[in-house]
């Protein structure tokens, strides 16, 4: 499969790897940060049409206190890896969760926590994982949550299959909709996500009960360890000069998860 | 046909089509100014004229594809249209007309077969669809029909396949399977090669040699001089001249007669 | 997961994508006729309303359409609309797919010689028989290729679907891709799509033969 992979990457690739070239600047890189344009609050539109969010910024404190020049790379987010691959980015930095893939990056530390959690309205009848048998649960596609109810060994395959339905959508928003619309019970979500899915609308809750948890980091190709390296030292010196913590309040419905503490404190 | 034409004996002399003061524009354009024309059984009318006079709007009244705008049309003393007391012409109610549309025949200039159907399919449609006789019958009767247009090895064919004057007399024999009271021919060899004319010329000769009563619009001045009964000459939406070919072709008395047919010996 | 798992996996989502792609087109394309008739009404608020009814089908993403469809009576008249997904997919499909019919019908009944009316008149066609027996079987012969183009879009079409969770094969590449970070489900997509518009001109290609007696 391996094989196969790469070899439909080289072929489906070409194009973009001729042109895809790293960007080196004398002086100062360039650093390309691949994200998700629509994954708030890590990274997104903001409201005046710019990119924004707690990744997004906390990249371009990180590329001003390196002297690198920022160049923000988005992407639809299936295809992060073809974009890593190529070269068209260098890491992919989006609220990404590390749980699952540690094998397939070069990890960068993580810098939030993520709890996965059951959302569903005020008035159901649902109070726990186990009244989950026989409901209809919305998820998104290619999210942590999404191959947490996959993963039968390691996360809570066998909770899906108690589901009636299993709806996968392209975006939370249309989960949400559809929850709010009644054609499901509830939506397995980031605790994050969930908060800002939550925050303009009354009547939704979590469950007590998580559904699983991860963390998020920054993932490089796997060989580019010595760009991960620098990114953590740069990383850790934001945190010590309370960047990261300034950037952190921006963002109240992650606030609680950011997990980097300053050296001094360890 | 044998029997059609003892009919046709019996009747000879008898009224068929009769149009009285007939009126006709577009917008404001008078195209038909009180047109008389009296058809009897058995008689091979034909009407000459430039092109513009008029002549082939005429047909188009008499076959009901143009509505008119003023006068009467009869058809065996059945009226079809006439002019009301108010100045609208009314015209029969849709049963009556259907019985009355059964009357004619009309053969174009452009043949208007129907390219997906077969020369046979073309000829027994009619009879069996419309007049929903019985198909074994109405084929044998289509059969002798192309015979006699010499075209009995084409009935499977397709009309793309035919010359212009073998498409023609598919078209004829279409016409003639509804063994109509009345044939009408709008210029029938105007979109014919010479050579393909004469062999459509030589069949409408053949239908008058049998009493086929017919209405001839042509620019063929010798063919309507040998063929017709009768010749109308219109110029300008108004019947200039009329009566026996040999008067109208040897000693027209009207000016405007006088310079068309030299016009057309030059 | 094994390529054999996946394959498996990926097949249910190529059987929902056929079964999608069947349902519209045995919807739209009889639809499609109906909306001409309305289209050419004498009366003309019923025209005014179908050409309203075309501009917003052929003006507006089709996804859209298809949220519009699922959430509409919900807001609109706050019906429950749980388990009203796959209908509701099936609705905007078919309603767009006829439009665009539609519009391809009356570019082919409109290039319809008007001699062709005519000559079936004099002969006493009725209205009814005159455009099934003469003008729409050669209308078909004319539009094909349009149609074969529509249909093959349609095709990929389905996997819009995916707006309303619907797991066609498409919304399935994704998520395997996702979850395996592998590239190999979207080909293993591609060449399903390929495969099925190849099947799908092929089949046209022949309907197309069948007409090339008359020109």
């Amino acid at each position: 499969m391996k094989k196969l992979l790469a070899m439909g990457l080289s072929v489906l690739m070409v194009a973009a790897l001729l042109c895809g070239c790293t960007g080196k600047k004398e002086g100062g890189r360039v650093f390309k940060q691949g994200f998700d344009l629509d994954y708030p609050p890590y990274s997104y539109i903001d409201d005046n049409g710019e990119v924004g969010g707690f990744d997004v910024e906390l990249c371009k404190a990180l590329c001003e206190y390196k002297g690198w020049t920022y160049e923000a790379v988005p992407f639809n987010w299936d295809a992060k890896d073809a974009e890593l691959n190529a070269g068209n980015c260098d890491c992919i930095w989006s609220g990404f969760t590390k749980n699952g893939r540690e094998d397939e990056y070069a990890w960068s530390i993580c810098y939030s926590d993520n709890t996965q959690m059951i959302m569903v309205p005020d008035d159901s009848d649902i109070k726990s994982l186990a009244d989950l048998a026989g409901k209809r649960v919305g998820v998104q596609t290619a999210t942590s949550a999404y191959d947490l109810l996959q993963d039968k060994e390691e996360g809570q395959g066998e909770l899906r299959e108690t589901f009636e339905k299993l709806e996968v959508y392209d975006t939370y928003t249309i989960a949400f909709n559809d929850l709010q619309a009644g054609g499901i019970d509830a939506i397995a979500i980031d605790v994050t996500s969930g908060n800002f899915l939550m925050s303009g609308t009354e009547g939704y809750h979590f469950l007590d009960e998580a559904l699983g948890s991860e963390q998020y980091g920054i993932g490089f190709r796997k060989d580019d360890t010595e760009l991960r390296d620098e990114v953590n030292e740069a990383l850790q010196a934001l945190v010590d000069n309370g960047t990261y913590d300034e950037i952190g309040k921006k963002y109240p419905e992650i606030y609680e998860f950011l997990c980097l503490k300053p050296s001094s404190e360890e | 046909m044998a029997e059609q034409n003892l009919e046709n004996q019996e009747n000879l002399g008898k009224e068929v089509l009769r149009m009285t003061n007939i009126h006709k524009c577009f917008d404001t354009l008078v195209v038909l100014q009180d047109i008389n024309l009296t058809v009897h059984h058995g008689e091979v009318v034909s009407i000459i004229g430039p092109s513009g006079s008029g002549k082939s709007t005429l047909l188009r009244c008499a076959t009901f594809l143009e509505r008119i705008d003023g006068g009467e049309i009869e058809y065996l003393s059945k009226t079809a249209a006439k002019t009301e007391n108010n100045g609208k012409v009314s015209y029969a109610n849709k049963q009556e007309m259907k019985e009355i549309k059964k009357y004619f025949g009309l053969v174009f200039q452009q043949f208007n077969l129907f390219p997906h159907q077969s020369v046979l399919q073309n000829v027994m449609g009619a009879p069996v669809h419309v007049l929903k006789r019985d198909k074994k019958e109405v084929e044998e009767e289509a059969r002798i029909l192309l015979q006699k247009m010499g075209l009995a090895d084409k009935a499977d064919a397709y009309p793309c396949n035919l010359s212009g004057g073998q498409q023609q007399r598919v078209a004829i024999a279409r016409a003639l399977a509804m063994k109509p009271e009345v044939l009408f021919f709008d210029e029938p060899t105007s979109a014919l090669d010479p050579e393909l004319t004469i062999e459509v010329l030589k069949i409408i000769r053949q239908l008058a040699e049998e009493k086929m009563t017919m209405v001839i619009v042509t620019h063929e001045m010798s063919f309507a001089r040998a063929v017709s009964n009768r010749v109308i000459f219109m110029d300008g939406g108004v019947i200039v001249e009329e009566g026996d070919p040999e008067d109208v072709f040897g000693d027209p008395q009207q000016e405007r007669t006088k310079q068309f047919l030299k016009s057309y010996k030059d | 997961m094994t390529f054999a798992t996946m394959l498996q996996t990926m097949g249910s989502g190529m059987l929902k994508t056929i079964l999608l792609f069947v349902l519209t087109l045995l919807g739209s394309i009889p639809l499609g006729m109906i909306v001409v008739f309305l289209k050419k009404s004498k009366f003309k608020p019923i025209a005014w309303l179908t050409d309203i009814y075309i501009a917003i089908m052929r003006g507006t993403p089709l996804m859209l359409q298809l949220l519009v469809w699922y959430f509409g009576p919900y807001y609109i008249f706050g019906w429950s609309i749980r388990g009203y997904k796959f209908p509701a997919l099936l609705i905007g499909f078919i309603m767009n797919y006829a439009a665009y019919f539609a519009e391809i019908y009356r570019s082919g009944i409109d290039s319809m010689p008007v001699g062709q009316y005519e000559a079936a008149e004099i002969l006493g066609y009725g209205k009814i028989q005159t455009f099934f027996r003469i003008i729409l079987p050669q209308v078909i012969k004319r539009i094909l290729p349009s149609v074969t183009n529509e249909v093959i879009t349609l095709v990929k079409d389905t996997s819009l679907a995916s707006a309303l969770a619907y797991a066609e094969v498409f919304s399935l590449a994704k998520q395997i891709s996702a979850s395996q970070t592998s590239f190999l489900p979207f080909i293993v997509a591609g060449v399903f799509y390929f495969v099925a518009n190849y099947v799908v001109a092929w089949i046209m290609k022949g309907i197309e033969k069948s007409m090339q007696y008359y020109k």
